[in-house]
């Protein structure tokens, strides 16, 4: 491994700086970055912690009911942060899934999404909610949508110089649920073979007026399932709507083959566990679920 | 790059000459000779090398040395006070948690953090808390055993 | 939890005592090599091969050697070449030396990726990393063998020119990729199975498993300015080390010692050498000490696993259910090198029952993975994975209760093993009484979101005897300080200084056992086939008698009597008479401490065996959308002969249990074409969390083994045996298919339940 150098700025502005001297990345959690450059899968000359950044660890909400999430949080800080938790048990419980305590008092949502993976599991979710990521570089601050963030495996369109300041996830709409699934074979440890965010809210006369499905660890970023999305808009929340949205969300997939599941068993379980998150979303706002 | 790191590891002052890629277990066990952590695999599935950052476990081969610079952390060595094993440690003897005991520091200090944080841990909370400690010799039980004896003992005091 | 009450008046055998080194473990305070450092040490890294299969044409060390740092550097040259059919001791069949050297190095030819090439020491770990970079190997790549069908197609690539099959009547004219032929047979299968009133057949695939320590090989070793070496090690065994070790490198046995550390686990993954060798080496070439500790990813790809199988199955019965045919088709994949022995776990599938006709046939057959090493109980779970799926379907075919079956057909203290010696011992049919009275049986499954089964299956291991030692010396305070010649891979530290308080008549607390090293020890094979617990019990009640003996005729002296006379009795020396004097034995001690050593010494080879044998039960529920599996409830009987230490005895048990859990359900390597291993790191190499396993109960039946101290059994082994079968069985109960490939992960239950459907959403 060559040489690393450590920068610690305690503004956004120094570590934006320390970035933009070229070859350098910034670190949060340290989970993923660390083993990537010890193993070679990541090169840099510096890492830019950004943990001392005041803004980067805070989680905060807004006068409006919209949150933020500092980039450097870590997913124990949100799991903990109660009034977060109460208006999105569906991040708190994404955060959960990433890896043990120990990984969990270090990672975050920032370094999750940064880090890009297609199983990435806190990132479905906050697609689902329409979170805006707010980004600092050179050229100033700017707003992005989560979902717009990824290039590729791996990439973001971040610049070299940007930090993600903060995940704003907007007010909680009123009648509205989202939760995550994904499978492993383990119960704790494993990446996600694949894995289903959905939200939906209900219109006043109780079917789903508007919905959102993305799916971990079946395209190359993370997918909007746009035609399963649709089937939703405008029927009763009953679990044959959910089983056909998950059928629909399988074939929208774009799985591919690799030492954790086979293409025919991701697309499987995307049916599954769509259908499933659905479910848990509607058992969050009280609808039976008995029928057909 | 080198650098001085300093930081408080087990109620001490340490200073050492870190190297930039240096990982904190690097750091604990070839600077500060503090061997009790243990290194299973560098890349943060074992947990043979959790250690207590600011109190919250952490693996200490996912951290840089460079970020322990000011900060408080606990090892297996920082367990017993004045030579007097505590509460799990006790009980791990007692119920029979270690065997080959290359996981147990680690899995000592996972069952301080959740019974920092919860007294009355029923045996789902205390596998959760383990669950990233990988103990190859025991199957789990007797730890489960002795997490939950502990739990006991701390609740009835000295 | 369930060891019955004992029957003699044992005072410290038999009690549930913590281990007397759990303090150290507990505090981290104890050593394990990559904990321990010597004056001067550097570092020392491995080369690895990145070729599956390929002709070593050159290798150039040059660049390496010219990096600032670095001290020595070693190849295939610095060792001298043993030929074929060199062996070292190693109990009752040897080891082979030849294997030893090129899992050590390779020379000539690469076999696996991740064999090493070549070595380096500096005193910078980065410059070693660096260093390793710099070699250069220019490889003649070569067709890799990758599974066992692929070994056994005609035309494959033939890995070893000169491997002519053993065990073939009449010798194969050509060199194939097969080791041996191995055959038990009796009766006549054939007629057997075609007048059979049902049959049941099984095949099964298994993947290649990792016995999944969690510290990995690691080693200090040192030349003294008189060419002496020292080695400091983690190994099941120091003898077989230092014998190793002197073989590969070329010393005599005088001039070496290897002193055991601390072991992470073992499991049989660590009886033979790894990175000693090359570190003594490098010792030698650079004149500072050196230490290798391997990283996971090494551990992955360059020690040895357990072995991937093919395996097919047929059984028999009549119509009362009495077993007539039992035959079966045992390929296990070897690794690189040929030699894995089948003889064993063929014996595991048949020696619980009860069957006129057996027809087993075993072949080791060479891939282009690492060279299998050993496993608990090692190609047992394989084989009962296949065997108990089988005669569990044929209780279903029979409408026979699984466990009725078992009852029937159970192998009883005089019946014949499957190599035809009458059973010495054996309580299966007790332990299957005690699992019918259970309420892991009885209980109702109960039901829940998806279908729900319940498993059975039957263990059994062998196990083997070989030798152990140790001697006592008495410290000036009275107390027995034992060294034991093996390794404390189990606890025995503990369990012998129970026996050994046993046999004083003391408390633990006054006995002191600490492992001895090579030179201070007397030899002792490795900790390996569930043997050093019960014959280092031999041995330490062997050397306490010596011991007392020698005491005795101190103390004759003393208490003015004929040696004859004197008696003993938990630390104080009397005698016949009415009246008579006594000492204590501190005060015997201190009265003669110039009179030179007491020295008792003890013993054992080839004690008599006392088969493992166990049966498990288990209840799953399945996702039926995922194929998910979770295993509600476990519960493993087993008859360990005696409990020297019930804690001790369940922890062996559970941990087992856990491992085999773990093989099946998913943990196994996952190889590409080109030989590359796709989850060389425990995040896609699944072991069980805590969160994965249940609570295991465990059963403890005690028959003891006749003309054995204390009727002790071994216990490590037979654990691992039965659960991919109970799972397997319980998952045929829930959803109505068998899985044949272990690891049965999600997937391929999944695949198995939807069949033509599966991916077709």
């Amino acid at each position: 491994m060559r040489e690393l150098h450590y920068e610690s700025p305690t503004t956004v502005h120094e570590a934006v700086r320390a970035l933009g001297r070229g070859d350098a990345r910034a670190l949060a959690g340290g989970t993923d970055l660390i083993v990537q450059l010890r193993e070679g899968r990541r090169s840099a000359a510096c890492v830019v912690d950004l943990k001392r950044i005041p803004e980067l660890t805070a989680i905060t909400q807004d006068a409006d009911g919209s949150f933020r999430i500092g980039g450097a949080a870590s997913f124990t800080q949100i799991a903990a942060h109660s009034k977060l938790a109460t208006a999105y048990p569906g991040i708190a419980e994404s955060g959960r899934l990433v890896g043990s305590h120990q990984i969990q008092n270090r990672a975050g949502l920032g370094g999750n999404i940064c880090n890009a993976a297609p199983s990435a599991d806190a990132v479905p979710i906050v697609i689902c909610l329409s979170a805006s990521a707010e980004i600092a570089g050179a050229h100033g601050r700017r707003t992005v949508a989560v979902e717009d963030l990824f290039a590729g495996p791996g990439q973001t369109r971040l610049a070299a110089d940007e930090v993600l300041t903060s995940i704003r996830v907007p007010p909680v709409r009123p009648r509205s649920a989202g939760r995550y699934l994904r499978f492993t074979p383990r119960r704790e440890m494993d990446i996600a073979v694949a894995g289903s965010g959905t939200w939906f809210c209900l219109g006043a006369d109780g079917t789903i007026a508007d919905a959102r499905i993305v799916l971990a660890s079946v395209a190359p970023v993370p997918l909007r399932a746009k035609a399963a999305e649709q089937s939703l808009i405008g029927k009763a929340p009953t679990p044959n709507v959910f089983t056909e949205a998950g059928r629909l969300a399988a074939r929208e997939a774009r799985p591919i083959s690799d030492t954790r599941g086979s293409t025919e068993y991701r697309r499987e379980l995307v049916a599954v566990l769509t259908k499933r998150a659905l479910e848990a979303c509607a058992h969050d706002l009280r609808i039976r679920m008995d029928g057909p | 790059m080198k650098s001085i790191v300093r930081c408080e590891i087990n109620g001490e002052e340490h200073e050492v000459l870190a190297d930039g890629r240096d990982t904190l277990l690097e750091l604990l066990r070839e600077r500060a000779r503090l061997t009790g952590t243990k290194e299973g695999c560098s890349n943060g599935n074992c947990g043979s090398c959790t250690v207590l950052l600011e109190g919250a476990p952490v693996n200490a081969c996912l951290v840089l040395a460079m970020e322990a610079d000011g900060a408080q952390i606990t090892t297996i060595e920082g367990v017993a006070a004045n030579g007097a094993l505590d509460a799990v440690q006790n009980a791990m003897i007692e119920h029979g948690g270690t065997q080959c005991g290359f996981c147990t520091p680690g899995i000592v200090l996972s069952a301080k953090a959740l019974l920092a944080r919860s007294s009355r841990p029923d045996t789902d909370e205390i596998r959760a808390a383990i669950a990233g400690n990988l103990c190859r010799c025991t199957g789990y039980d007797k730890i489960v055993a002795a997490v939950q004896a502990a739990a006991q003992a701390m609740e009835k005091g000295p | 939890m369930n060891a019955p009450e004992p029957k003699t008046d044992l005072k410290v055998v038999g009690k549930r005592l913590p281990r007397i080194d759990a303090g150290e473990r507990v505090t981290g305070r104890a050593v394990y090599p990559a904990d321990f450092k010597r004056p001067g040490m550097v570092w020392g890294r491995v080369k690895r091969s990145t070729q599956a299969h390929a002709r070593i044409l050159r290798i150039d060390t040059s660049r390496a050697a010219s990096l600032k740092g670095v001290l020595a550097i070693v190849t295939a040259a610095d060792f001298p070449e043993v030929p074929m059919g060199s062996s070292i001791p190693f109990g009752e069949t040897g080891q082979d030396l030849w294997v030893i050297s090129l899992i050590n190095m390779a020379r000539e030819k690469v076999l696996w990726i991740g064999q090493p090439v070549a070595a380096v020491a500096a005193a910078d770990p980065h410059v070693a990393a660096q260093a390793i970079d710099l070699i250069e190997v220019e490889y003649d790549p070569l067709p890799a063998v990758m599974d066992i069908e692929a070994a056994l197609a005609p035309g494959a690539p033939i890995l070893h020119g000169h491997l002519i099959t053993k065990g073939v009547e009449p010798a194969p004219r050509t060199a194939s990729n097969v080791g041996a032929r191995t055959l038990i047979a009796r009766g006549d299968v054939e007629a057997a199975l075609a007048t059979a009133a049902a049959t049941a057949e099984q095949q099964v695939v298994v993947d290649t498993a990792h016995q999944g320590y969690l510290e990995p090989q690691a080693v200090v070793a040192e030349a003294d300015p008189t060419g002496f070496v020292t080695v400091w090690a983690s190994t099941q065994g120091a003898f077989q080390t230092e014998l190793m070790v002197a073989g590969l490198v070329g010393l005599p046995l005088s001039k070496i010692k290897v002193i055991p550390l601390e072991i992470g686990g073992g499991f049989g993954g660590k009886i033979l050498t790894h990175p000693e060798p090359i570190a003594v080496r490098l010792a030698q070439k650079c004149g500072r000490p050196v230490k290798i500790v391997m990283s996971r990813e090494e551990v992955m790809i360059g020690t040895g696993p357990a072995a991937a199988a093919r395996i097919a199955v047929r059984v028999g019965a009549d119509r009362d259910g009495r077993l007539t045919a039992i035959d079966g088709r045992y390929h296990i994949d070897t690794g690189g090198i040929p030699g894995t022995a089948t003889t064993l776990l063929m014996q595991a599938s048949a020696a619980p029952y009860q069957c006129d006709n057996l027809r087993l046939e075993g072949f080791d057959v060479v891939t282009n993975k690492p060279r299998t090493e050993a496993y608990r109980g090692p190609g047992g779970i394989q084989a009962v994975f296949a065997v108990e799926q089988a005669i569990d379907a044929l209780a279903q075919k029979l409408d026979l209760d699984p466990l009725e079956l078992r009852r029937r057909n159970a192998a009883v203290t005089g019946s014949r093993m499957p190599i035809g010696t009458p059973f010495p011992s054996i309580g299966l049919t007790t332990i299957l009484d005690r699992v019918g009275a259970h309420p892991c049986w009885t209980d109702p499954i109960g039901s829940g979101r998806f279908p729900r089964g319940r498993g059975l299956a039957l263990g059994y291991w062998r196990g083997t005897s070989m030798t152990s030692a140790c001697h006592i010396t008495i410290a000036g305070d009275g107390r027995p300080m034992v060294t034991m010649g093996s390794v404390d891979l189990s606890g025995t530290r503990t369990t012998m200084a129970q026996v050994a308080a046993e046999q004083f008549g003391l408390s633990i607390d006054d006995v002191h056992v600490v492992m001895g090293d090579t030179k201070s020890a007397a030899f002792s094979d490795a900790a390996a086939g569930s043997r050093v617990g019960r014959t280092m019990t031999a041995a330490v009640v062997e050397a306490s008698r010596d011991a007392l003996e020698q005491l005795k005729a101190r103390a004759a002296e003393k208490l003015q009597c004929g040696a004859g006379d004197v008696t003993y009795s938990a630390g104080v020396f009397g005698t016949q008479n009415a009246g008579g004097a006594s000492i204590a034995l501190a005060d015997l001690m201190k009265a003669t401490l110039t009179e030179g050593a007491i020295v008792g010494r003890g013993v054992s080879t080839k004690l008599p065996l006392g088969v493992e044998v166990g049966a498990h039960v288990c209840d799953v529920e399945v996702d039926t959308d995922t194929g998910q599996v979770t295993v509600l409830r476990y519960t493993a009987f087993q008859d360990v002969g005696k409990a020297l230490n019930p804690t001790a005895v369940e922890g062996q048990i559970a941990g087992s249990v856990a491992q085999g859990l773990g093989w099946a359900l998913t943990e196994g390597f996952d190889y590409d074409s080109q030989g590359r291993l796709r989850n060389a790191s425990l995040l896609d190499y699944r072991m069980p969390t805590a969160l994965d396993l249940p609570p295991i109960e465990c059963v403890i039946i005690e028959t003891p083994v006749p003309n054995v101290p204390y009727g002790v059994r071994g216990v490590g082994e037979v654990p691992i045996v039965p659960p991919a079968a109970t799972v397997a069985n319980a998952i045929a109960r829930a959803v109505g298919v068998r899985i044949g490939h272990m690891p049965m992960t999600p997937e391929r239950v999944l695949r198995a339940i939807k069949g033509e459907a599966f991916g077709k959403v």
